[in-house]
């Protein structure tokens, strides 16, 4: 699952990530971060925690949820954490290990509302970080912490935030080959990756002082590794759907500067029971619609995609909630991507299925993310 | 208009000379005041840019107790985001060698840059091409390495510094091999203190100035900057024991407090430089009044109006006020450069680092120059104006007005009766105790005495008159007799310059004997207490905060020297005390070791040792004397010293002199000290050496043992001696400079005084000359008439000098510095001033000497 890399990369300059000579154990690129490589088994709790030999690693939120009266609204709730140096040499506090990054956006239908913030910091006095062996991720007093099984998010921005309680649901999906990610043709340019696909939702968003009950369903995708992308990756279309027939659906399609959908693009076909089937980049069409402008950043991001996956006779159609859900990070990453809530509609076979799921475009403003990437 | 181009400006103009010397003189006053002003604005203007753009956009800032804000304690504060954006500081001194091989003082500010951003702006240079400041991690990322340093584009271009240059920083006592890595665009906090400014990464900067562990201090920028008030109060309430909220502008105003005693008696005698030159335009005035004399008579006749008269002699003094305000204002800015030069040093040495600048001649200058001088000039013209408007014009032209009538004793009982008061009124407010820690009331004893001074001139002009003539006569024969004869018939006319006169040579004479005093009191003092044989310190303090500390490292190689045979360590921190939020010295010291090697003073108690003996290891201090004065702290009282955790007691045991800091000084034994404030590293260590060892050669041989990784600096006993003496003098440089200016402009008015008179006496001396005079014997007489002006002036000058002297030295010292200072009469340079005033008031008669005997010659033939 290689979206949200760009974040991060920044922070990457000319990474490099040589290998270091093979040798029995882990292999560490030459300084001294984890490979992710075949063999790793993801156990839980414990891979719900941080993974400090990696250097990047995410946990990410994002969920449809109505309140009472109807209203619709959209939530993403991210915590990343970007190794900088594995062992810094300075005892201080302060020295800086690994960097944490927090977004925040809810998405308010009815009022065609998008609300964003974000958090930088270093882990410094503990002010930001993640635990090990056990679910606990903070940024200020954003944070994301496993209560018995329920996974509890909490982040609030001064005018608008969530609290939320997600149930499991389905078990963990492990996408790849047993949970690993494969995102480029050089070994070790992968990620350990599983979603919790389908997780009753629960809580309360607070929009401007007025605190709102609300029921739903999250997705939730936890990534770690080392290295990833490789040169010509531009940029990346990432879905979560889930079907009122009980599928849920991850597909991401990396885009290359030459036009064409690269090799390494993938998906994994959830099935109502928790079955888990990959499904390579070949037996997956996507063809972009309707196009919506951006004002702020002149960029045109498709907001509405017709998705195909024959092998499973399904074709969907996957509609923005609100076209304008764009993100702006360029006081802080300076990369600006839209990320928001679509509506599913189409045919499995015979069957009409309806869903709700989210959208992640990026590499349509700014700078190619291969040039994010250097 | 047309009469007061004809009668005054013609009349300038032709005395060109004369007019020439009272625009000088004036200059030289309102200069005196203006250099001043700006001088002291200019020393702490320094620090106060600094705070302010340094300070940024934080309304608040938590401090520790003396030794900072513990990380440990920090991590228990997330719920100041409650609040605002919170931000980690090191703001700290280093000093910086480029290629060039020279150093140069930094203030370095060690920051988190991700949290840092929204209270400070960096634009860096070689982002600005690109428009904007670079991002958060841009920043990170050039300052995550422990040898990246930004610096400021103007420093760098001033020392031909570049991105990648290599530069060592030195901190403490290490030397640390950096790159430069960004430069900071000439905004923001890059324009403080004139760019000496280095960016660093908190981590970085902790490890580097060895504060592993420890911020200096957290900043807070309140989302609601409004609520302020309510903000810092609900902050204090939650904030744990030995962590304290205020506003960014309470450090400057600590620093400004810390200053003030020397600003405001260093302001106190620029005022008097200003005094003596009013009494210089006094003259003047009244020169031109008297030399026009016929003339007013004439005009006065032709029907000219008295009040048309004060017009014009106002007018004049308003044009010479004017004049010296415009060449005053310059010259004072000229002058302020100079004295920071001086003053900077003092600053520097005794209270802290700053990069002085001169701040550019302002409004305020102006009005404050025009505020002094105009009314004042007007005022001191104003009597002679009204004098020479209302001579009856016959009176007038005939010159009969002149005489003096002859004193009956009367005017000069009321004189003595008017000293007497100013005396007793003198004497009281001697008594009276500080204001705000300023000695206001100290300041009005000194103005009384000299204004008794003033008043004994007529007493002392009568005195000669009856009884001087004799003497005169028998040393100077008769041209002793004529100059007595003509000082006495004008006893009123010369009171006035002879009285400025009085009050500069007794100022003078008082600063002088208190310098002196304090001067041999030091040296006693520095003979007694430095003991060790060696010092060894690093370099610099930074601005009101710790001095920079001595690595362990270092500190072993020391005590590896076969020579060595023990070591203490000095340790200080800075702290507040007290109600107003004072800033004191915390210090630390085995107290075993200073039993057995140190010698310090002790005021009290008799037994000083014994007391020391029984604070080891407890919870007891030593006050110095500053401490205890401005405190009002006794032996066996108790004090409340903050530590970071939290208020704790401990007990005066001893009071002892110490004149290294006005501050005053809390002293602990080192175990005490680590107990309360925690394992901090040495800022200084005295080495006392074994009987046989030379100080010097060991000195060079440690200097050689900690090159080149370590740069300490080791004074011996003998060095570090001179050096004291070496910072005391330059401290009162400035002092002597002042009062150099207001003893010439008081000589000056003593000139001028001497024309009046030779002016008034034209007759007079035309008839010496007919009688049979020769030139020689004329001027003779003026230059005596000078001379014994200015020996009556300094013998008058040191009695009340000497009474001045009593009031700075028991009244004024005590409470601006807290200072005992035993009295000593430095007799040589009394005797010194003396002679050189009798020779400078008879040089300064020369010229009406001369203009005399032209005068006589001229019109006798």
């Amino acid at each position: 699952m290689t979206r949200r890399v760009w974040c991060i990369a920044i922070l990457l300059y000319g990474a490099g990530a040589m290998l270091a000579a093979q040798e029995p154990g882990p292999v560490t690129t030459s300084d001294g971060w984890r490979l992710a490589e075949p063999g790793y088994t993801l156990q839980f709790p414990r891979d719900h925690g941080s993974h400090p030999a990696y250097r990047i690693e995410w946990w990410y939120y994002t969920g449809n949820l109505a309140a009472a009266d109807g209203r619709r609204f959209g939530y993403q709730v991210t915590f990343f954490r970007i190794g900088v140096d594995p062992a810094p040499t300075n005892p201080s506090r302060w020295a800086v290990r690994d960097l944490h990054m927090a977004h925040l956006a809810v998405t308010d239908v009815s009022a065609e509302q998008h609300l964003t913030a974000e958090r930088f910091d270093r882990g410094g006095v503990g002010w930001a970080g993640a635990r090990e062996g056990t679910l606990d991720v903070w940024n200020g007093d954003w944070r994301v912490a496993l209560d018995d099984q329920t996974h509890r998010v909490q982040a609030f921005d001064d005018r608008f935030g969530v609290d939320l309680r997600l149930e499991p649901g389905k078990p963990p999906t492990a996408h790849g080959d047993a949970g690993l990610s494969r995102k480029g043709a050089e070994f070790g340019n992968a990620s350990h990756y599983y979603s919790m696909t389908r997780m009753p939702t629960t809580g309360q968003l607070r929009l401007d002082g007025d605190l709102v009950d609300v029921t739903g369903t999250s997705w939730m995708d936890h990534e770690f590794g080392t290295t990833f992308l490789e040169p010509g990756q531009v940029g990346w279309d990432w879905f979560s759907l889930q079907l009122d027939d009980g599928t849920d659906l991850m597909i991401y399609k990396l885009r290359r500067s030459t036009g064409q959908p690269d090799p390494f693009s993938s998906g994994t076909w959830v099935a109502d029971d928790g079955a888990a089937t990959p499904l390579p980049g070949d037996q997956v069409m996507l063809v972009p619609g309707r196009v919506w402008t951006s004002p702020s950043s002149d960029a045109s991001y498709p907001v509405a995609w017709q998705l195909r996956v024959p092998s499973r006779q399904a074709d969907l159609r996957v509609e923005a909630l609100l076209d304008a859900q764009e993100l702006d990070t360029a006081n802080s990453t300076g990369v600006t991507y839209w990320e928001g809530a679509v509506t599913v509609s189409g045919r499995i076979g015979e069957r009409d299925v309806t869903g709700r799921g989210y959208l992640e475009m990026t590499g349509y403003a700014g700078r190619p993310m291969s040039e994010v990437f250097r | 208009m047309t009469l007061f181009r004809q009668f005054i400006v013609r009349a300038l103009v032709r005395d060109s000379r004369r007019s020439l010397a009272t625009v000088a003189g004036l200059t030289l006053g309102v200069a005196v005041v203006i250099a001043i002003r700006l001088a002291n604005a200019g020393s702490i203007r320094g620090f106060e840019t600094a705070l302010d753009v340094v300070a940024g956009q934080t309304s608040l800032e938590i401090v520790g107790a003396g030794v900072g804000v513990p990380d440990a304690q920090l991590a228990g504060l997330g719920w100041l985001r409650e609040y605002g954006l919170v931000s980690p500081v090191i703001a700290r001194t280093a000093r910086l060698r480029g290629p060039d091989g020279v150093e140069h003082p930094l203030q370095v500010l060690g920051v988190d840059v991700l949290r840092d951003r929204p209270f400070r702006e960096y634009q860096l240079l070689e982002f600005a091409r690109g428009g904007g400041e670079p991002s958060a991690q841009e920043l990170l990322a050039l300052l995550l390495d422990s040898s990246s340093v930004v610096l400021t584009e103007r420093f760098a271009r001033r020392h031909g510094l570049d991105l990648e240059s290599p530069v060592e920083l030195i901190i403490g006592d290490r030397v640390h091999d950096s790159v430069v890595r960004g430069l900071l665009l000439d905004e923001g906090p890059a324009r403080v203190v004139d760019g000496q400014l280095a960016l660093l990464d908190v981590a970085v900067a902790q490890l580097l100035f060895d504060r592993i562990g420890w911020l200096d201090r957290v900043e807070i920028q309140l989302f609601d900057a409004g609520a302020i008030d309510d903000a810092e109060a609900a902050i204090a309430a939650r904030l744990p024991e030995g962590l304290r909220v205020q506003r960014p502008a309470q450090r400057g105003r600590q620093v400004e407090k810390m200053l003030a005693a020397f600003h405001f008696n260093l302001t106190a005698l620029s005022y008097i430089a200003l005094v003596v030159g009013l009494f210089l335009v006094y003259n003047t005035v009244a020169v031109s009044v008297i030399a026009r004399r016929s003339e007013i008579g004439i005009l006065r006749a032709l029907g000219t109006t008295r009040r048309t008269l004060l017009g014009l002699f106002l007018g004049e003094a308003a044009l010479l006020a004017g004049l010296g305000v415009a060449v005053g204002l310059p010259t004072g800015w000229l002058l302020a450069n100079g004295a920071v030069r001086l003053t900077a040093t003092t600053v520097n040495v005794l209270y802290i680092t700053s990069a002085a600048t001169v701040p550019p001649l302002g409004l305020i200058d102006m009005l404050l120059a025009c505020g002094v001088a105009m009314p004042l000039a007007l005022a001191a013209a104003a009597i002679p104006a009204m004098e020479g408007a209302s001579v009856a014009p016959i009176a007038a032209v005939r010159g009969t007005d002149r005489l003096e009538s002859h004193d009956d004793g009367r005017r000069s009982r009321r004189a003595a009766l008017a000293a007497a008061a100013f005396f007793a009124v003198g004497g009281w407010l001697a008594t009276l105790g500080p204001v705000g820690g300023l000695p206001f009331y100290g300041l009005g004893a000194t103005l009384a005495v000299i204004g008794g001074a003033a008043a004994l001139v007529p007493v002392l002009l009568e005195v000669l008159r009856r009884v001087g003539r004799r003497l005169l006569v028998r040393w100077f024969g008769v041209e002793g007799m004529l100059a007595h004869a003509n000082l006495s018939a004008a006893v009123r006319r010369l009171t006035v310059s002879v009285a400025a006169l009085v009050v500069s040579l007794a100022m003078l004479a008082a600063i002088a004997i208190m310098i002196g005093s304090f001067r041999d009191t030091v040296t006693y003092w520095v003979g007694q207490t430095l003991r060790a044989d060696l010092f060894v310190t690093t370099a610099g303090r930074g601005p009101a905060g710790p001095s920079p500390s001595i690595s362990t490292e270092a500190e072993a190689r020391v005590a590896a020297h076969s020579s060595v045979a023990a070591i203490d360590q000095f340790r200080t921190v800075d702290l507040t005390y007290g109600p107003d939020g004072d800033l004191i010295i915390l210090g630390a010291a085995r107290f075993e070791v200073l039993l057995e090697h140190g010698g310090l003073l002790f005021k009290e108690p008799a037994d000083g040792r014994a007391a020391v003996a029984r604070a080891i290891g407890v919870d007891a201090v030593i006050v110095s004397e500053a401490f205890a004065l401005k405190q009002d702290v006794m032996v066996d009282d108790t004090i409340e010293l903050d530590t970071p955790q939290g208020q704790r007691s401990f007990q005066v045991s001893a009071i002892y002199y110490d004149y290294s800091s006005d501050r005053g000084l809390v002293v602990m034994d080192q175990p005490t000290f680590a107990r309360h404030y925690g394992n901090q590293r040495p800022v200084g260590l005295t080495v006392y050496l074994e009987p046989a060892a030379d100080p010097e050669t060991v000195r060079e041989e440690l200097l050689a043992a900690l090159s080149p990784e370590f740069r300490l600096f080791i004074n011996t006993n003998a060095t570090l001696r001179a050096e004291v003496i070496r910072i005391f003098d330059a401290t009162f440089a400035i002092t002597y400079a002042l009062e150099a200016i207001a003893i010439f402009v008081a000589i000056m008015g003593v000139a001028t005084t001497l024309l009046t008179l030779v002016l008034e006496r034209r007759d007079e001396l035309v008839m010496l000359r007919l009688v049979g005079a020769g030139r020689t014997q004329i001027r003779r007489m003026v230059v005596i008439e000078a001379a014994l002006l200015g020996v009556l002036s300094q013998g008058l000058g040191l009695a009340v000098g000497v009474v001045l002297s009593l009031i700075l030295i028991y009244v004024i010292n005590v409470q601006s510095f807290g200072w005992t200072i035993q009295f000593s009469l430095p007799v040589w340079f009394l005797v010194r001033s003396t002679l050189l005033v009798a020779l400078a008031t008879a040089v300064a008669g020369l010229y009406p000497a001369r203009v005399a005997a032209g005068v006589a010659g001229r019109e006798a033939r």
